[in-house]
């Protein structure tokens, strides 16, 4: 060392002391980082809680003036001055002593009068006793000793009395002493204890710690520490609009209902519970993290998570409202979907379509359905027109037909005709499913098809024989039986026929012309691959795809469901699927690569990510897209723990082995024919769309529903027009009613009833409830014309008027009453007042909470009501 | 002043502690190695021209210090860390989010390995550019070469511990080319002479199973934490005495 040159020791030095400094800098940089840097929860906390305590402050300090103002400071002086008052008297040396002596003299009262009741308890058993004794022997000195037994209980009883009336003046005399001190205080402790409490809220506010706050939850492997800087996302109070500070909107629901210790946070929203270093981190936005957290109303995805039924789901009215859309499209007909498993087809039989339809129809359809009809809901397979005529060929082929148009627009109708069928189509109601240039139809959910250009198209005798029976020829068809002659059919068919042409339509094989074998195969081939079998009944056809590993062992078509797969990938976990197992092929670099990304974009365009994709475009509007990713995105496969699970009641039937409700007997035949079900409820089958009529026995009369069903007519005006009060807006549908069938004119088949009677009869039998009494009870203390004009006076007096109209009176959000009396039966509407939402939960009418004579006198009112020119 | 110093060194305590005093002559610097259990693997004097830093670069000892840097940062994140299926990856994202210096920890970890491996084949490149595997230090070459393999292997069973998806599949191919190895390995030449299947190959022995899962996470847990580091430890200290007995660091030959 001594040898070393002096400078380079220095340097050594040097060079040392600035690593040391530059290492303490380090160091204290990671202190400071590890405190603060890396916690930025703490801030948010800080923030939170000061945010609060000026809430709170402001409330305190109003609730404070309050009280100066309401006189309550000023009144609470003058207490706390009277109670001053009386504790200095009571302090006066005499007043205390006697105070002392009469209180020992109260305890000594209360004692004798606890002893006494003792020793009347105790002769009271003998004297029972005694009398058991008696009653069964009935000897005499039983009966002896029952009398002195007595005259104890008398004694005892009298003394008691006396020891009572000494109770009260002792009281007295004692609270005049104490100058009523003890109500002062209770006074005065009353008058502070909103204020004190505000004060407390404050002070524990203070007091909170500025700590990591997490939800454990140990089935689902997770801690959310969300609520480290989301600190008031749980409180009913909002300190801020500002994020993180907010409560959790609609917070009675989706916080009420589940409870956050319980389900935690990224159970519903995703996201990175644990992370709490940067927002970005903690909202699972990073990269290679799979679950970004879902906002707004793509939260709503996750109700599908638990929920088996979401229909009438408070807070999942979005993703209920998006789900219809998978049934609209039918995507569960290609592809596997939980809880839309045997849905039925989307598209209709084509077995024999070359019956049906013109060739250049079906060639023009297959290429391009929107561009045909802009509302079509058959996708484009972008076939190219020999393809198109390929599939159309192995169709009709397979009709037993040629290549054949029809061009109708060349025949002159008969307008007599035309006039008659113009009638029967507007009297029934055809309009309500079917859309026509634009109106009707679409707002109910059975996406008929539309007519506008149905002239064109059909064949005059398949459309005949389609309305004479529509059973037939599809026999899963949505289209009901209606009762026409022959003759009215005829007249509907001329009058669509040439109400509704096509002016684009084609028509080059008016001269029929044969159809080439390799065109057939091909067909066949084409219509295999794409496998339009999914949405369509084709005979010959009706087994899906093999699975690809049976597929190989040459197996081509099974006739066993479990073999079976659907053409499409399977979405049961579609929401849930690894990112890198999703190919996002030559789109990898110019779409985000998460799965909300690629499954809009393969909702947008099925076939962009490579060649040789199979699924058509459906055409999807954004606003669509949209809708149908977030249910998309809700099927996961993620570890839900069976304590949340929340089934629908067909899943929890099937469970318990409830059989599922089926029709019977001449009934299962009427609505076969008539398809009720379309529109109504009936024992959980059905839609929602009409009325329910699983008890419908027991609410209506039968005369009434005999004149409805022969004229149906509108009972609820607005709320037809706007389902659950139309608060989510859309289109405003027009005026819709029941169609009429013609009822009553044919008898069901094998019977000699006809079908009204058959209908009759099954609501009378079959859909009732004995919750519903026949009758309601009768009131002898009242006269009927009083109880009429009570039931008129709390009509009058409950505002039914509002809603409810009478002659021309009242409001149009409830049925109209003038008839009830001819409509209802009075034990529904006895039992409907007691409780409107136990038949119908959804109902918009305000429970009352009538008493029981109340509503008898309401129901015999009612029953009044009748309209007498029937 | 004098007092106060003779109170606190002139006791047993302090005498027991120090034992020997700072006078600097050879003696008492000889003592300073002798006495002190640390520093007696290291030679008693040491020559001038040995601690020249462009002839050794020093790589050896930056080695040893990354060594002790990871043992220290290795145990602290144990404190955190389950070696379980369920838990394995949570942790690793506790120690980020939410443990008191985690971050830094498991950092510091994670830099120190990539840092070790580097240099250590550093230093074994100057050792055979400057010739000091050669006699007398073949013993402790071969020494050196065991200490790279194991540096490897506790990289190579560290990665599998986050149980991400970048360890699972890097421990999944590894473990896969020791199922190809010849006549240990179920897929290598000459396995079937010596009855090997799937489940009594060399890749089951460092799994612990067929593929990778709970085992294999256990015993890279064990082979990283507790057997590598202690066959490493005891081979270090044989090095290191190697390096004594064999004629100090090597130096330039003047």
């Amino acid at each position: 060392m001594a040898r070393e040159n002096q400078n380079t020791t220095r340097l050594r030095a040097q060079i040392f002391a600035g690593l040391s400094v530059a290492l303490l800098l380090l160091s204290a940089w990671v202190i400071w980082d590890d405190e603060f840097g890396l916690r930025p929860w703490k801030h948010y906390q800080k923030e939170y809680k000061a945010l609060k305590h000026e809430k709170l402050d402001k409330e305190y300090q109003e609730a404070l003036r309050d009280f100066k103002r309401s006189g309550g400071a000023r009144r609470l002086e003058m207490l706390e001055k009277q109670l001053a008052k009386a504790e200095d008297a009571f302090k006066q040396k005499g007043v205390h002593e006697r105070y002392v002596k009469l209180n020992a003299q109260l305890d000594d009262l209360h004692a004798k009068m606890a002893l006494s009741q003792k020793e009347l308890q105790t002769v009271r058993g003998q004297y029972l006793e005694t009398e058991y004794y008696f009653t069964k022997t009935q000897k005499p000195e039983y009966k002896k000793k029952m009398d002195e037994l007595q005259k104890q209980i008398d004694v005892i009883d009298r003394s008691n009395k006396e020891l009572l009336a000494k109770d009260e003046p002792l009281r007295l005399e004692i609270s005049k002493l104490t100058g009523g001190m003890n109500e002062i205080r209770a006074e005065i402790e009353a008058m502070k204890k909103g204020l004190e409490e505000r004060k407390e809220k404050i002070a524990n506010n203070d007091k909170a710690p500025i700590e990591i706050k997490q939800y454990m939850i140990k089935d689902t492997d997770k801690a959310d520490r969300c609520v480290s800087c989301h600190a008031g996302i749980e409180s009913s109070l909002q300190v801020s609009q500002k994020q993180p500070y907010t409560k959790h909107p609609l917070g009675f629901v989706y916080i009420g209902k589940h409870d956050p210790g319980k389900f935690g946070c990224t159970f519903c929203h995703r996201g990175q519970g644990r992370a709490t270093t940067t927002i970005e981190k903690a909202h699972g936005n990073v990269k290679h993290f799979a679950e970004p957290m879902l906002k707004g109303d793509m939260t709503q995805t996750s109700c599908l998570n638990c929920h088996g039924d979401i229909k009438n789901l408070r807070g999942a009215e979005k993703i209920a409202g998006n789900t219809e859309l998978i049934r609209k499209y039918g995507c569960y007909s290609c592809h596997k979907i939980p809880g839309y498993e045997g849905m039925g087809d989307v598209g209709p039989e084509l077995t024999n379509v070359g019956t049906k339809v013109n060739y250049s129809w079906a060639v023009k359809w297959l290429m391009d359905p929107k561009k045909y009809f802009s509302t079509a809901r058959m996708p484009k397979f972008f076939f190219t027109k020999d393809q198109a005529e390929s599939i159309a060929d192995y169709l009709f082929s397979i009709s037993g037909t040629t290549r054949h148009d029809v061009d109708y627009a060349a025949e002159t109708p008969n307008a007599a005709l035309v006039e008659k069928g113009k009638g029967l189509w507007s009297q029934a109601r055809c309009n309500l499913c079917h859309m026509t240039n634009g109106k009707g139809g679409n707002h109910i959910k059975v996406y008929a098809p539309d007519l506008s250009k149905a002239g064109s198209k059909l064949n005059k005798t398949w459309m005949f024989n389609w309305i004479k029976d529509p059973n037939k020829y599809y026999p899963g068809t949505k289209m009901p039986r209606f009762r026409f002659t022959d003759e009215e059919i005829k007249a509907l068919v001329e009058y669509i026929t040439s109400e509704y042409q096509d002016d684009d339509a084609e028509a080059n094989y008016t001269a029929p012309s044969e159809i080439k074998a390799a065109s057939i195969k091909k067909g066949k081939d084409l219509i295999q691959q794409y496998g339009c079998y999914g949405c369509h009944k084709i005979q010959g056809m009706e087994m899906v795809q093999v699975a690809p590993s049976l597929k190989s062992q040459g197996v081509t078509f099974l006739r066993s469901d479990e073999m079976r797969e659907k053409i499409g990938t399977e979405l049961s976990s579609i929401g849930s699927k690894p990112v890198d197992l999703l190919d996002f092929g030559k789109l990898k670099k110019s779409i985000p690569n998460d799965r909300l990304s690629y499954i809009k974009q393969k909702l947008r365009d099925p076939r962009g990510f490579r060649l040789g994709l199979r699924m058509p475009n459906f055409g999807l509007t954004e606003k669509e897209v949209n809708e149908l990713a977030a249910v998309l995105y809700g099927f996961t496969d993620s570890n839900v723990p069976t304590r949340f699970l929340v089934p629908s009641r067909q899943e929890l039937e099937r469970m318990a082995g409830v059989p599922s409700y089926k029709f019977t007997g001449d009934f299962a035949k009427v609505i076969a024919d008539l398809k009720c079900t379309n529109c109504h409820s009936i024992k959980g089958i059905g839609a929602d769309y009409a009325p329910d009529l699983s008890i419908v026995g027991s609410k209506l009369q039968e005369s009434w529903i005999r004149s409805f069903l022969a004229n149906p007519d509108v009972i609820r005006p607005l709320l037809q027009q706007m389902p659950k009060l139309g608060l989510t807006g859309g289109v405003k549908p027009a005026k819709i009613t029941m169609p009429k069938f013609n009822l009553g004119k044919q008898r069901v088949e094998d019977t000699n009833r006809t079908d009204v009677d058959v209908v009759m009869n099954y609501f009378q039998q079959e859909l009732v409830t004995p919750d519903i009494p026949k009758d309601i009870p009768v009131l002898v203390d009242v006269a009927m014309p009083e109880q009429l004009a009570q039931g008129k006076k709390l009509y009058d007096q409950k505002g039914c008027v509002s809603c409810h109209q009478i002659g021309s009176d009242g409001g149009a959000l409830g049925p109209n009453l003038s008839n009830v009396g001819n409509r209802l039966r009075p034990g529904f509407i006895f039992k409907h007042l007691e409780n409107s939402r136990k038949f119908k939960p959804d109902i918009v009418e305000p429970n009352y909470g009538f008493t029981e004579r109340e509503r008898i006198f309401l129901t015999n009112y009612l029953m009044t009501l009748k309209l007498t020119a029937k | 002043m004098n007092s106060l110093y003779d109170k606190v060194k002139k006791n047993l305590i302090w005498k027991s502690v120090f034992r020997r005093d700072y006078r600097d002559n050879a003696r008492s610097r000889a003592m300073a190695i002798f006495g002190n259990v640390f520093l007696h693997l290291h030679p008693v004097k040491v020559r001038e021209s040995a601690v020249k830093l462009r002839y050794t670069w020093g790589m050896g000892g930056i080695t040893f210090l990354a060594f002790i840097i990871l043992t220290i940062t290795g145990v602290v994140l144990m404190f955190y860390y389950h070696p379980t299926v369920d838990l394995a990856y949570l942790d690793m994202k506790d120690l980020e989010f939410q443990a008191p210096y985690g971050v830094i920890s498991r950092n510091l970890h994670r830099w120190a390995a990539h840092f070790m491996v580097i240099v250590v084949m550093i230093h074994m490149f100057r050792v055979f550019m400057t010739g000091s595997y050669k006699a007398p230090r073949q013993f402790n070459w071969g020494i050196g070469v065991i200490l790279l393999v194991l540096t490897f292997l506790l990289s190579f069973t560290g990665y599998l511990l986050p149980w991400d998806q970048l360890g699972f599949w890097a421990i999944t191919v590894g473990t896969n080319m020791g199922a190809a190895t010849p006549l240990l390995g179920f897929q290598g030449p000459f396995s079937e002479y010596l009855h090997i299947t799937p489940y009594n190959d060399v890749r089951f022995a460092l799994l612990g199973g067929a593929s990778v899962g709970g085992n294999a996470l256990l015993r890279s847990y064990i082979w990283h934490c507790i057997a590598i580091p202690l066959i490493s430890i005891i081979l270090m200290f044989v090095h290191f005495w190697r390096v004594r007995k064999d004629g100090g660091i090597s130096r330039p030959q003047h």
